[in-house]
């Protein structure tokens, strides 16, 4: 057995630091976001990052805390609490810190080791160095980091990449819901871009799905999941998946 | 103290007796009956008790010169037994005469009671405008006018009238077991307060284990938050040894030593009640009000006092969402580095704007809502909400197509619809979509707080949406859609 494992490590060293997580199972997500997540869920130990701060962040983990996850948000001294629990994420089971300051580090570390998601804005960009220690911390503790910005290892990555409000004209009506497609790319089983409309928020403030099945377009993700140019580009790579999907 | 259990009788009620001290000026938030430490009332006071507390400190102290025990029951009230004291005063009167006196010297207004029980002796306090003193022996005496109200317990105290008990005298004069028996353990309970007596006996010697905590710094803590941490684990210690042993403490002393010698102890209502956060917060208090920053602490020691067969009661300070251990270390671990009031929960609140719809309340102190979120609020804006909130609102131009700022006249009318905006002096884009004006008129009764604003919602060419709100001529941007 020992020289089974010997080998796939020599093989594939990266994957196989990847496979090893120490939190087993999976955090539920609210079922639209279910298909866009590989396993369906927030991996405990991964990191998986949403784009800038938005209700996308909120609504990642919404699902786990209506099951019963705890939720720390770091770095968000405007997060809207009531859009949250529209989406359906307990506000009795959140934690805030609001300005975690130069020490975000820690604060972030610590708070991976009590919460379940925790849910961070980068003030500035970490080097690779920090980022590994983060990493390793959540893979430690069996948490989940959810990063609103950027993070180059991340497992799995989302973004809004187009967005339409519905029930205003000029004028008239009000902000009913907005429909949003969703952009998700991955390392690992994540590595298909995939992409599915949502309503984000719906007109109750919940998020839900406009159309039930994620697209999925290999061809497209080769052409931008390497780009180092960041989400700007997938508002044309959503035009494509529309035109093919 | 610890041997006033013996049978219900004169003898062993005139054998303790109850000085209380009460501070008007911290209670005007609490509505709370001597005795109700257990309701939730005192959980929605807590965070102001919060700051009572550090403020009463100063209080205690002065109190403490006459009694090294001062119990403190909630902030603005605190207690002592009189015997030894009294005996060096020369007597009761003249010790509750000496201790006013002290306290208002220090710039405090304050009533003293003093009778056979804690619960008797509270009344006493508020008997008058500044207290009286039941002599011993006439505390049943004493009750027996009052109306069953004052025992604090709505059930009972609506149930007792109707059936023809309308005073403590009355509800004392019923066999204890047969109020026991009739109301529960909670009509027990009223019995044994009616009668003058504590609400329950108190275990008549205290075990042979030693149940206490303690905990050594080495180095001494400068700051109060590992302090603060520590208490924690150690009150958690506590509880399992007691929770081992089959008791419940009805007070827990908490003691710190400082490295130049000094030591302050104080002793804090638990009733079996507390949790461990909430004993970390009474030390929170006892060193926030006490240290002057100087000395490092050396020594933090916690001793469950008054020992009671455990019953069982148990507290969440959360309802049926309360932190494990493990959440609540970790929001401790993370007080320790920013600072407490940095670490918070949010509480739904009421309101039109958002920005007053969440209410941020530090971890560990329990929070209220001013506004409650339960009310229609008409003219609140729907579901659904924004996900960024702004704390305070940006600053923003919005223009017509001609480059002039939008107003709202009187009626409600703009001047135009409105086709650019700038936020907080960022680049102008488009507007795609809008909405509004939504007048709303707030507290126009109150001066001091009246708004009138219009309000919009307004969608821009990048896909953003915003909320955004025209006061007195200036455009704001109370919140982000995204």
């Amino acid at each position: 057995m020992g020289a089974g494992v010997a080998e796939v490590i020599a093989l594939s060293p990266v994957r196989h630091q990847d496979d090893v997580l120490t939190g087993e199972g999976m955090l539920p997500v609210v079922p639209a976001l279910r298909d866009l997540l590989p396993g369906g869920g927030l991996q405990r130990g991964s990191v998986v990052t949403s784009g800038d701060w938005g209700l996308l962040s909120l609504a990642l983990a919404a699902g786990a805390v209506s099951d019963g996850a705890w939720c720390a948000i770091a770095g968000v001294p405007a997060a809207g609490l009531r859009a949250a629990a529209e989406a359906g994420m307990d506000p009795d089971r959140v934690l805030l810190v609001p300005e975690p300051g130069s020490a975000w580090p820690q604060v972030v570390a610590s708070l991976l080791d009590g919460f379940d998601i925790v849910l961070v804005r980068l003030s500035e960009q970490p080097s690779a160095q920090l980022r590994h220690k983060l990493e390793a911390a959540a893979r430690r503790y069996g948490s989940v980091l959810l990063v609103a910005g950027d993070w180059p290892g991340a497992q799995s990555r989302l973004a809004v990449a187009s967005t339409e409000w519905t029930g205003i004209g000029t004028g008239y009506g009000r902000l009913r819901a907005r429909r949003a497609q969703v952009v998700a790319s991955g390392r690992g089983a994540g590595e298909r871009l995939r992409s599915a409309w949502l309503w984000l928020p719906g007109p109750d403030g919940a998020v839900t799905a406009v159309v039930g099945t994620a697209v999925v377009g290999a061809a497209v993700a080769e052409e931008i999941v390497p780009g180092a140019g960041g989400y700007g580009n997938y508002r044309g790579v959503a035009e494509l998946l529309a035109s093919s999907g | 103290m610890t041997s006033a259990a013996g049978p219900p009788g004169s003898r062993a009620a005139a054998a303790r007796r109850v000085l209380i001290l009460r501070c008007p000026d911290w209670l005007d938030h609490t509505v709370l009956a001597p005795e109700d430490t257990a309701g939730a009332s005192s959980i929605r006071s807590e965070r102001r008790a919060g700051e009572a507390a550090r403020e009463f400190e100063s209080v205690v102290a002065i109190v403490g010169n006459f009694c090294p025990h001062v119990e403190v029951l909630r902030p603005g009230v605190c207690a002592i037994a009189t015997r030894g004291p009294a005996r060096y005063f020369g007597g009761e009167a003249e010790l509750a005469r000496k201790i006013a006196e002290a306290v208002c010297a220090g710039g405090f207004t304050c009533q003293v009671g003093i009778a056979d029980s804690l619960f008797a002796a509270g009344l006493a306090a508020r008997a008058g405008p500044t207290g009286l003193l039941v002599p011993p022996g006439e505390t049943r005496e004493f009750l027996a006018g009052l109306p069953v109200g004052v025992l604090g317990m709505p059930e009972l105290c609506e149930l007792l009238p109707r059936l023809g008990i309308e005073t403590l005298g009355q509800l004392a004069a019923l066999p204890s077991a047969e109020a026991a028996s009739r109301f529960g353990p909670e009509g027990k309970l009223a019995s044994r307060l009616a009668r003058g007596l504590e609400p329950r006996p108190l275990i008549p010697r205290p075990p042979a284990a030693d149940l206490s905590v303690r905990q050594e710094f080495d180095p001494p803590a400068e700051q109060s938050e590992p302090v603060i941490f520590a208490a924690k684990a150690l009150a958690d210690q506590m509880h399992d040894r007691l929770a081992a042993a089959g008791f419940a403490c009805i007070r827990v002393q908490v003691q710190v030593c400082c490295e130049d010698g000094r030591e302050l102890s104080r002793l804090w209502r638990h009733d079996g009640l507390l949790s461990a956060l909430a004993v970390a917060e009474r030390v929170r208090w006892q060193l926030d009000g006490w240290r002057d920053g100087a000395a490092g602490i050396t020594l933090l020691r916690l001793i469950p006092d008054q020992l009671v067969r455990a019953t069982g009661r148990q507290l969440a300070l959360w309802g049926d969402s309360a932190p494990s251990d493990r959440v609540a270390r970790a929001a401790i671990r993370v007080q320790a580095m920013l600072g407490h009031a940095r670490v918070t929960r949010p509480v739904l609140a009421g309101g039109r704007r958002p920005a007053e719809q969440m209410l941020l309340v530090p971890f560990g102190d329990a929070g209220e809502p001013q506004l409650p979120p339960d009310r229609p609020w008409p003219g609140r804006i729907p579901a659904p909400s924004p996900a960024t909130v702004f704390g305070e609102p940006l600053t923003a131009s919005v223009t017509d197509d001609f480059g002039q700022p939008v107003s709202v006249s009187g009626r409600a009318q703009i001047s135009a619809p409105p086709a650019w905006l700038s936020a907080d002096g960022g680049p102008r884009r488009a507007v795609t979509a809008w909405a509004g004006p939504w007048p709303v008129t707030e507290r126009w009764w109150d001066p001091a707080q009246a708004q009138r604003q219009a309000r919009f919602q307004l969608v821009t060419e990048d896909g953003n949406a915003w909320l955004a709100a025209l006061r007195e001529g200036s455009w704001r941007l109370e919140a982000r859609y995204d």
